[in-house]
């Protein structure tokens, strides 16, 4: 290892502000906290406990990685913390606490650390936390509290599983008219996991990163914008409110799809990365055998995040390739 | 493949070598769509274990055997069908014999054939060594392969179902990690076991210097 | 055959069913080639092609001379013997008549005879069209689809590889070891493709 720190040379993303990595993570921290608060406040107190687990497992992972494989403890800067949270915060509020900590180990040390800890790994470990206890534990993934009153006996939890499985009118059965299920969607008073219910909180998490310029507008404003324009075209006018409050839709657009180290670096990188997050979300919504993709989207967009950057390179003007 | 042997030691490291040092699946990683495939159940890397078996030793016999009367230019088409025939041989025989678990890998069986494990068999090693050698070498490599399967398999079943050959080893109240049967679970497990591989020869690297 | 029909076999072998991250199939040119993009590209393209025709060739052998002479029990040897010709034919045509593209993909050719991909597409299609209308180009599309579903895994894996050149990965996870891991991490993201349907 080279000491002088002048000729240190290391991948991408390099920081040129004097925006640190510790102090990014808890900025990004911090605008969760609203949603977060709001899904123990609805959820009840096995929620919080869930946000515990996780977040303890994934420091105590970090920490016994950093140990093991002999580097400086990373444990301090905030991105373990922060994958945890953002773990818990995307899991059913009910979900047994020692399937929260077998994610929480998952997410650090085999998508982060397997590949040589931060900076270097190739999917957003939370997100990889999430499909792995999904495909663990299909059942009690999918086991969500219900808030709602449900009459004639249907039980389906969250109003994207209620019109995946039931259809549109038992969605309205259950909510009546549209102003209410929107209203309720945007406050987050449905069924879902911890942190992905309450739209509203997470939008204003969303412009905290936007005005701190830790997140540009490319990734977010792509995504969101054709899952707009999927959602007219498949579910009408109605379609649009719908599909962008329900689900983990805007917690994955500001929250996940953006991380610096899993998504395209260049603006034209993040814009095709942000449709493409859009296209697969919608057709798992839609045509899928789950109810919500926007986790699938993100790790799939990931995967091909390498060869979005190798084809939209910039070009150098005046040199011929 | 391209591996040859030409080193002349004893008969038993001819046997023993297949087992860790040149182990098929961990080190050559050699013939892994099968080893992947079938994983998911210990019953089913048996079944594999043994038609794989049975298909590399008798192939091996008989390439070392007809080596001088193949010309060198068509040697591998000859292989192939050489090896393809008993791999009919051993698609019948299971068929006739453990029908249910036949019917559940019918496919991985018949792709024995392109497995290359066995070609690379007869090229690098039946194709210039006598019958007992070869016999040696197929021995050797057929438990290291089996043995790898069976690792794999016994991972596998007992975090995915909970069970190890169906009896139950996790009591019913701990749900089993499902995933660990399905496709992410067989690369996790071969990836993180050749970790595990490379870790031993790292740490004994480390102490012969 | 519907466009429907299409669509479905369309994605089902590229993303539900995808031939490396659920069948398994093609692994040891799928770890061995991915190193890098172009390489990735050339064997994606050398695949896609003999899949598609090999698809073809071995449901017309096995449909118009193996049925009718009652010998199906020979379908292993037949096939493989097929396929490796047919290779061998291929490799020959196109260095008489596309040299530049010979080039390109010559080297990935004889590589595909072992290509387990190729034959289990072919014994897939006996098996699950047999006896269906349509069969023969059901069987063709799903060798091309295959073929297109191994092509989109192999640039993944190579972006990712020529990415971890850089990455600080420990000692005992280089190699193949780390290959594995990454694709058991695609493949947890093909999961999302699962219970698709039209």
């Amino acid at each position: 290892m080279l000491k002088d720190k002048h000729l240190t040379v290391t991948v991408s993303p390099h920081i040129k502000t004097a925006l640190t990595t510790e102090k990014m993570m808890w900025i990004v921290s911090c605008a969760l906290v609203p949603a977060a608060g709001a899904g123990i406040y609805f959820f009840g107190f096995h929620a919080a406990l869930v946000i515990t687990v996780c977040v303890v497992s994934s420091l105590l992972t970090e920490f016994l990685c950093t140990l093991l494989m002999k580097k400086p403890a990373t444990i301090k800067d905030g991105s373990a913390f922060l994958t945890g949270l953002l773990l818990a915060l995307c899991l059913p509020p009910e979900l047994p606490l020692w399937m929260c900590a077998l994610g929480g180990f998952f997410s650090i040390a085999v998508t982060k650390f397997a590949f040589g800890g931060l900076g270097y790994n190739i999917f957003n470990p939370a997100l990889a936390g999430r499909a792995f206890l999904m495909g663990a534990f299909a059942k009690e993934m999918t086991t969500w509290k219900t808030l709602q009153v449900f009459p004639d006996g249907i039980t389906a939890a969250t109003p994207l599983n209620l019109l995946k499985e039931q259809g549109y009118d038992s969605l309205m059965k259950v909510f009546d008219s549209h102003s209410h299920l929107f209203r309720e969607l945007f406050i987050g008073r449905v069924g879902g996991s911890i942190g992905e219910t309450s739209a509203g909180l997470l939008i204003i998490g969303g412009l905290i990163l936007l005005f701190a310029r830790i997140i540009t507008w490319h990734i977010p404003v792509s995504y969101i914008f054709t899952v707009m324009v999927i959602s007219y075209f498949t579910g009408g006018v109605f379609g649009i409110p719908f599909h962008l409050f329900s689900g983990g839709l805007v917690l994955g657009a500001f929250f996940m799809a953006t991380d610096p180290v899993t998504s395209p670096i260049t603006p034209k990188g993040q814009i095709i990365f942000g449709i493409g997050c859009g296209i697969l979300t919608m057709l798992i919504r839609i045509r899928g055998g789950y109810p919500e993709g926007v986790c699938y989207a993100i790790l799939l967009m990931n995967s091909v995040t390498p060869l979005i950057e190798r084809y939209s390179k910039t070009k150098i003007f005046g040199v011929k390739r | 493949m391209e591996r040859e042997e030409k080193s002349n030691t004893g008969y038993l490291k001819e046997l023993t070598k297949g087992f860790i040092r040149e182990n098929p699946i961990f080190v050559l990683c050699l013939g892994l769509c099968p080893t992947l495939a079938v994983s998911n159940l210990v019953e089913n890397a048996f079944g594999m274990g043994i038609a794989f078996f049975f298909v590399l030793l008798c192939s091996n016999i008989t390439i070392s055997l007809v080596q001088k009367l193949i010309p060198d230019e068509v040697r591998i088409p000859c292989f192939i069908v050489i090896i393809a025939s008993f791999v009919t041989v051993a698609s019948l025989l299971m068929q006739w014999f453990i029908p249910d678990v036949y019917a559940r890998m019918s496919l991985y069986i018949n792709l024995i054939v392109v497995n290359c494990i066995i070609l690379g068999r007869a090229e690098a090693f039946a194709s210039k060594n006598n019958v007992f050698r070869s016999m040696l070498d197929a021995i050797g490599m057929g438990i290291g392969f089996t043995a790898g399967l069976f690792i794999i398999s016994a991972i596998r079943e007992v975090t995915g179902f909970g069970t190890f050959l169906g009896f139950r080893l996790i009591p019913e109240n701990i749900k089993p990690i499902t995933i660990m049967i399905l496709a992410p679970g067989a690369f996790f497990t071969i990836g993180f076991l050749m970790a595990l591989f490379n870790l031993i020869r790292i740490k004994k690297g480390k102490v012969s210097k | 055959m519907t466009l429907g029909q299409i669509i479905a076999l369309f994605m089902g072998s590229v993303f539900v069913q995808n031939f490396i991250f659920s069948r398994f199939l093609g692994l040891c040119p799928y770890v061995g080639v991915s190193k890098d993009t172009p390489s990735a590209m050339g064997m994606g393209f050398a695949v896609v092609f003999v899949m598609t025709t090999a698809s073809a060739v071995t449901w017309i052998l096995y449909r118009y001379i193996l049925i009718p002479f009652d010998l199906t029990y020979l379908k292993i040897v037949a096939f493989i013997l097929v396929i490796a010709s047919f290779v061998q034919f291929v490799e020959m045509f196109l260095k008489k008549t596309f040299p530049a593209l010979h080039r390109s993909l010559g080297i990935y050719l004889p590589l595909i005879t072992t290509n387990c991909a190729v034959l289990g597409v072919a014994f897939l299609n006996i098996t699950q069209f047999e006896s269906e209308s349509y069969g023969f180009a059901k069987s063709t599309l799903q060798g091309f689809f295959a073929g297109i579903g191994f092509m989109l895994a192999m640039l993944i894996m190579s972006g990712i590889r020529e990415k971890l050149e850089y990455a600080e990965i420990p000692e005992s996870m280089k190699g193949l070891a780390i290959v594995f891991v990454t694709a058991g991490l695609i493949s947890i993201a093909f999961l999302g493709f699962s219970g698709f349907k039209l």
